[in-house]
This record gives C-alpha cells, sequence and structure tokens, in this order.
C-alpha cells in the first residue's frame, strides 16, 4: 500500500459515541472539509469540543458514524488504521519502552518492510532534525518526558510518504525553548517534504505561528475555518471573538439603530455592516481591543469610560473601564500618557463586527 | 523523638525478620535431628546441640518398600501440573484480559466488568463448593487421578489470577499505545504480541507468580481428586506423618517444598527492583 501524500476530503462526516441512543449526543456534527496536500493545519477549540474525534477519524481509529473520507478522491473510510498510511502523535508520549530509541524511530518503517539501508537513512535524517542522533543507542524508557515526545514525533515523521501527519497537542509537555524550535523545524519539514500537517492544540498562539490555516471549533462544530488574519480581525461568531486573541473581543449588548448603527447605552456606534434588515433588534457589537484608539475629546464614534484599571504588560498597556455597568478593555501604546478618570475611546467604524444571534453580519 | 523512631524502626524489622526466618532455621536445625536428638533435653546451645544425621532427608528419597516415602515423583509431578497449569492459565487469561480491557462487550445487562468480575468469583467461592462438580467432571472424562486432569481443574482455579492481574495491568497501559502501533503499520496481532505484550512483561511475571504460588500450594483439589496412581507434593507431604510424628522429614520435606518459591520470589525481587514494574507505563 504506497499511497503518497495526498488531499483528503471528509465528505458529511459526523460522529456520536452512542449510536444505539435514542437521543445519541453528537460529538462531531456533520462537516465537510477539505485538505489539501502539503498544507499546515491547525485545529483550535477548547478541551472536548472535538478535535481529537476529527483526528482519529481520519487515522481510522474511530469510523465516522456518517459520511465518508477520501483521499485523494479514493474512499478510505472502511480502510483500517494500519492501511491508511497515516502518521499520529498524541498529546501524551507514548513510546515503545522495550526497545531503544532507534528501535522505536524504525518500528513504522520496519512494519511496512522499508529495506534496511532506507530505514538507516531515514533514522538518521529524523534523529538529527529532533536532536536525537546522541540517544539512538539508548533504552527508550530511559529518556526524559521531552526527549520521550520527540521519539513520538519521530515516528510520525520518519515516513515520507505518508498522507498526512497528525498531531495531537504535541507540544504540551515539552519546554518552551524547544517548543520553539520544533515548531520551526516542522515547518521546515513541511515546507522541504510537502508533507500535509494537522496539528491540534487548544493554544491559540501555537495555532497562528504554526498553521495556515485555522479551523475553529466549539461543541463538535466547526465555527470558522481561515487565515490566522480574518479570524483575529472578522470572527465569524462571538465564541471565535471571545477564543481567539487576548485579551478577548470586547462584546457588548447593542440595539440597531439605523442602517449602519447600533446602540450601546445611549452612545451611538457606527458600523460599516449592513444593518438594514435588523432594524431594532438586540444584536452584539464586537471589536478588538487592540483596534480601540484614545480619543483626546469626545466626537462621532466614542464612547465615554471610567478607567477602573491600567495594566502594563511591558511592550503596552491594557486599560479596563466601564461604561455604565459594561466593561471595555483597549489596548493602549505603552508611552502614550492615559488620563486620569474619564476619557474617551474611539471605535474604527471599519473594525466593528455585529453579531445577530452570535453570527456575524 | 527520632531517636526512638529510630530504635522502633529497627525493633520491628528485627522482630519481624527473626518471626520470619525462625521458623525456617527451626526446619533447617530439626530436618538434621533423630528421635533421640528432637525428643530429649538439651545440654548445652538449644537447636544446635545435636548429633546430625540425615536420616529425615533419606526417607523422603527411599522407597517405601525400605521404609520411606518417596517424594520425588510427587514433586516432579507438583512442578509439571503447576507449571503447565500456570502456562496456559497464563496465555490464555493474558488473551481474555487484553480483550476485556480493550473492547467493549454488551450481552443484555453483562458488561465487561461483569465477565472480569465473573471470572473472579471462581475464587471467592468456597472450593468445597466446586470439588463435587470437578469430581463428577473428571470422572465423567475419565481424568479422574490423573496429572492431566489436575491441570484442566488448576486452568480453572488459576486463570481468573491471571485475568484478575492482568485486566488490572492492561487498564493501565494506555490504549494509545495500541494505536500508535495500529498507526505505525502494525495489524492489531502484531500490535499486541509485538508492542503491548513486551510492555507487559512486569504483569506478566507478576501473574505468573501468583499462579505459581497459588498451584504449587492447592492441598485440597490434588487431595480429592488423586488416589493412587498420580500424588502430588502436599498431599504426600502430608501423608508423610503416622502416630510419631516424624519432625524431621516433615522439616525435609517442608524445606524442599518451599525451595521452589523462594527461587520464584528471587527472580520476581530481581525484576522488581530493576524498576520494570513502576517505569513500564509512563
Amino acid at each position: 500500500m504506497e499511497e503518497q501524500m495526498a488531499k483528503i476530503d471528509l465528505s458529511n462526516i459526523s460522529h456520536t459515541y452512542n449510536p444505539l441512543d435514542p437521543k445519541p449526543t453528537y460529538a462531531l456534527n456533520p462537516f465537510s472539509m477539505t485538505w489539501e496536500n502539503g498544507k499546515r493545519y491547525a485545529i483550535l477549540g477548547p478541551s472536548g469540543c472535538g478535535k481529537t474525534t476529527m483526528l482519529n477519524i481520519v487515522s481510522g481509529l474511530v469510523r465516522p458514524s456518517k459520511g465518508e473520507i477520501l483521499f485523494d478522491e479514493t474512499p478510505v473510510t472502511d480502510l483500517k488504521t494500519e492501511d491508511r498510511n497515516i502518521a499520529q502523535v498524541f498529546q501524551f508520549p507514548v513510546i515503545y519502552n522495550t526497545m531503544t530509541v532507534y528501535d522505536n524511530l524504525a518500528f513504522p518503517l520496519r512494519c511496512r518492510e522499508f529495506t534496511k539501508e532506507k530505514i538507516e537513512e531515514r533514522v538518521k535524517a529524523v534523529s538529527d532534525t529532533l536532536n536525537l542522533s546522541s540517544f539512538l543507542n539508548s533504552p527508550a524508557r530511559k529518556l526524559t518526558a521531552d526527549q520521550k515526545q520527540l521519539i513520538s514525533l519521530g515516528r510520525g515523521l520518519v515516513r515520507e510518504d505518508v498522507a498526512a501527519v497528525l498531531m495531537d497537542e504535541p507540544l504540551t509537555v515539552i519546554d518552551p525553548d524547544l517548543k520553539f524550535r520544533l515548531r520551526r523545524n516542522l515547518k521546515e519539514i513541511n515546507e522541504q517534504y510537502k508533507t500535509t500537517l494537522v496539528y491540534v492544540t487548544h493554544d491559540q498562539n501555537e495555532a497562528m505561528t504554526f498553521a495556515e490555516n485555522i479551523i475553529v471549533m466549539d461543541q463538535g462544530e466547526i465555527v470558522q475555518v481561515g487565515l490566522p488574519k480574518d479570524l483575529f480581525e472578522k470572527p465569524k461568531t462571538t465564541f471565535v471573538g471571545y477564543f481567539i486573541g487576548s485579551p478577548a473581543m470586547n462584546i457588548f449588548h447593542s440595539t440597531v439603530s439605523s442602517d449602519h448603527e447600533v446602540k450601546i447605552n445611549d452612545t451611538t456606534i457606527r458600523t460599516n455592516s449592513n444593518l438594514g434588515n435588523l432594524k431594532d433588534k438586540n444584536v452584539k457589537l464586537g471589536i478588538r481591543s487592540e483596534f480601540i484608539e484614545l480619543a483626546e475629546k469626545e466626537k462621532s464614534n466614542t464612547v465615554k469610560i471610567k478607567l477602573t484599571r491600567v495594566e502594563d504588560f511591558g511592550n503596552f498597556k491594557l486599560l479596563t473601564g466601564k461604561m455604565g455597568d459594561l466593561v471595555i478593555k483597549s489596548k493602549v501604546e505603552r508611552e502614550k500618557p492615559i488620563p486620569d478618570g474619564e476619557l474617551n475611546l474611539y471605535f474604527p467604524p471599519e473594525k466593528c463586527c455585529v453579531y445577530s444571534d452570535e453570527k456575524l453580519v | 523523638m527520632s531517636k526512638l523512631y529510630t530504635f522502633l524502626k529497627y525493633f520491628f524489622i528485627t522482630f519481624w525478620t527473626v518471626f520470619v526466618v525462625a521458623p525456617f532455621l527451626w526446619a533447617v536445625s530439626t530436618s538434621f535431628k533423630d528421635f533421640q536428638s528432637v525428643n530429649s533435653k538439651v545440654t548445652y546451645i538449644p537447636w544446635l546441640d545435636f548429633e546430625p544425621t540425615l536420616e529425615g532427608w533419606r526417607v523422603l528419597v527411599k522407597s517405601p518398600a525400605k521404609g520411606g516415602v518417596d517424594i520425588v515423583e510427587p514433586y516432579f509431578n507438583s512442578i509439571f501440573v503447576t507449571c503447565t497449569a500456570s502456562l496456559i492459565s497464563i496465555v490464555l487469561g493474558t488473551l481474555a484480559a487484553y480483550a476485556l480491557s480493550r473492547f467493549t462487550f454488551k450481552a443484555g445487562f453483562v458488561r465487561n466488568n461483569d465477565i472480569t468480575f465473573f471470572f473472579i468469583s471462581q475464587r471467592i467461592m468456597p472450593p468445597i463448593v466446586l470439588s463435587i462438580p470437578f469430581f463428577i467432571f473428571l470422572s465423567t472424562i475419565g481424568l479422574l487421578d490423573s496429572l492431566l486432569g489436575l491441570v484442566v481443574v488448576y486452568i480453572v482455579l488459576l486463570m481468573p489470577i491471571a485475568v484478575w492481574i492482568m485486566v488490572d495491568f492492561f487498564n493501565r497501559v494506555p490504549k494509545e499505545l495500541d494505536e500508535t502501533a495500529l498507526i505505525d503499520g502494525c495489524n492489531p496481532y502484531q500490535a499486541f504480541y509485538k508492542v503491548v505484550l513486551p510492555n507487559s512483561i512486569p504483569g506478566l511475571i507478576v501473574a505468573g507468580m501468583f499462579c505459581i504460588i497459588f498451584g504449587w500450594i492447592d492441598f485440597f483439589f490434588a487431595f480429592i481428586l488423586t488416589f493412587t496412581e498420580v500424588q502430588l507434593l502436599p498431599v504426600k507431604v502430608v501423608a508423610l506423618n503416622s502416630s510419631i510424628t516424624p519432625w524431621w522429614s516433615l522439616s525435609a520435606s517442608a524445606l524442599v517444598s518451599v525451595a521452589p518459591l523462594i527461587i520464584v520470589a528471587f527472580i520476581v525481587e530481581r525484576y522488581l527492583s530493576k524498576g520494570n514494574l513502576s517505569g513500564a507505563l509512563k
């Protein structure tokens, strides 16, 4: 079974772990998605949102309740894990305790009956990339937790011809310095070998720096797929707004007052969204704290707040203020002088996102 | 305070050591005595003040015709039955335990835990409950008073131990290990014997040790299910006793009976102290 790297199609996939229940709860709601060959994807979402289930479906450890998986247009839904040519790395190090590091790395190749020379070449390449060369002959169980995780990672990367490498929060146990280097290594591997990499994480920074495409999931649902920039500037739902960015997006209850305007408490805010058919409806206005500007005096699109807290993060200051009972957070440059007491904040209309029923208008 | 603690610690260790070792030393000393030395008063040092003789040991290997009780054959019978039954129990029990640990079974209200409990329940029952069914069963298939019959019965007795220990062990082996093996290209059987099994050697050793101990020390079934053709060691040792208690040969037979278990304990201890048992799962 010698598949080359492939385009992976997930078509109408859904999954429940209790299919016999009269009212099954779905770990994954129906979705379709395509993973292009050679790209880097990150699946981002809180714990228990279905990320791992999705990976297990692709690798064949879980058979989806409904739907079909295609590698390069060939259905593989009924194919067993061992026949799928997928590499998967789990969150916690899984190593073969009884083998040496070399044997651990060589195992996937031996199972697939590669030649001895080829195995040696690949193990050497991978162990060089992962800094494991000096341990090759030691028993794997003697290594530290992060070295063990490197072995797991190495077993995933040792085959060049895999359809995709799926990684389930693989760097959790690795210290930050090495983490950074490994992420860069993974990027290089992806660029060099054009291996599709799918990376599950709940850490947005990891996702943003690693992936070309980010898939945001929540409660078994794919909420948004897009470039890091899109997710940041135009979150499709309030969940994405909350989940991505630090601090979370400012989101206020508001009422639509005209085609382009909403009212928060008594302040009118102009936006670039077309709100014609939502007049007088209750909506939510979202704006990133990064986009809120300090205004010197009251003008259009400013809100007056009472400053409650200033936190200095070194490279920026985070202002927290109150407008009535609403809390507003704004990031400003560190050098900027902050007036005491009341101040005006300007909401640029092009940066305001309006959400009706939690979805972007 | 700490001095008192140290004192108490050493006191209890010493006390316990004496408690465990003294009977052995007593048995060693007694096994080299004869009737005279056992029953007469000591003049100088207790335990050591006697004229050593090998009579107690010779009785064990002499044939009954020459006034001995030959325990050589029962000894090897016991080794054969214990080892065979333990081996089969470990093989079957490990497979059963793996299935119980990795797959979900449903039959009516019966779930995995119920099946595991069913295995263990074989050991919870008082053995006397099983004696009549076993007796009838073995006599029906013509295996009463035979080594094979004993092996069959011992498998029934030992497999629950193997299942019980191994289910617990496999449950602590992360299922990601199997999954990784599948992803690396093993089929489920290869994943089991190439990856999961080598990782489970410590569990297998512990299970094996328990099987050997429980098989070796069983007297009840060996006594009930055999008569003249086949005898196991525990039954033969008991048969040594007569109107005059032969302390010397009883001591000698006790020593040779526990010897294999001591050897097993030393082997297992080596494995335990190597840290294989604790480090295998992380």
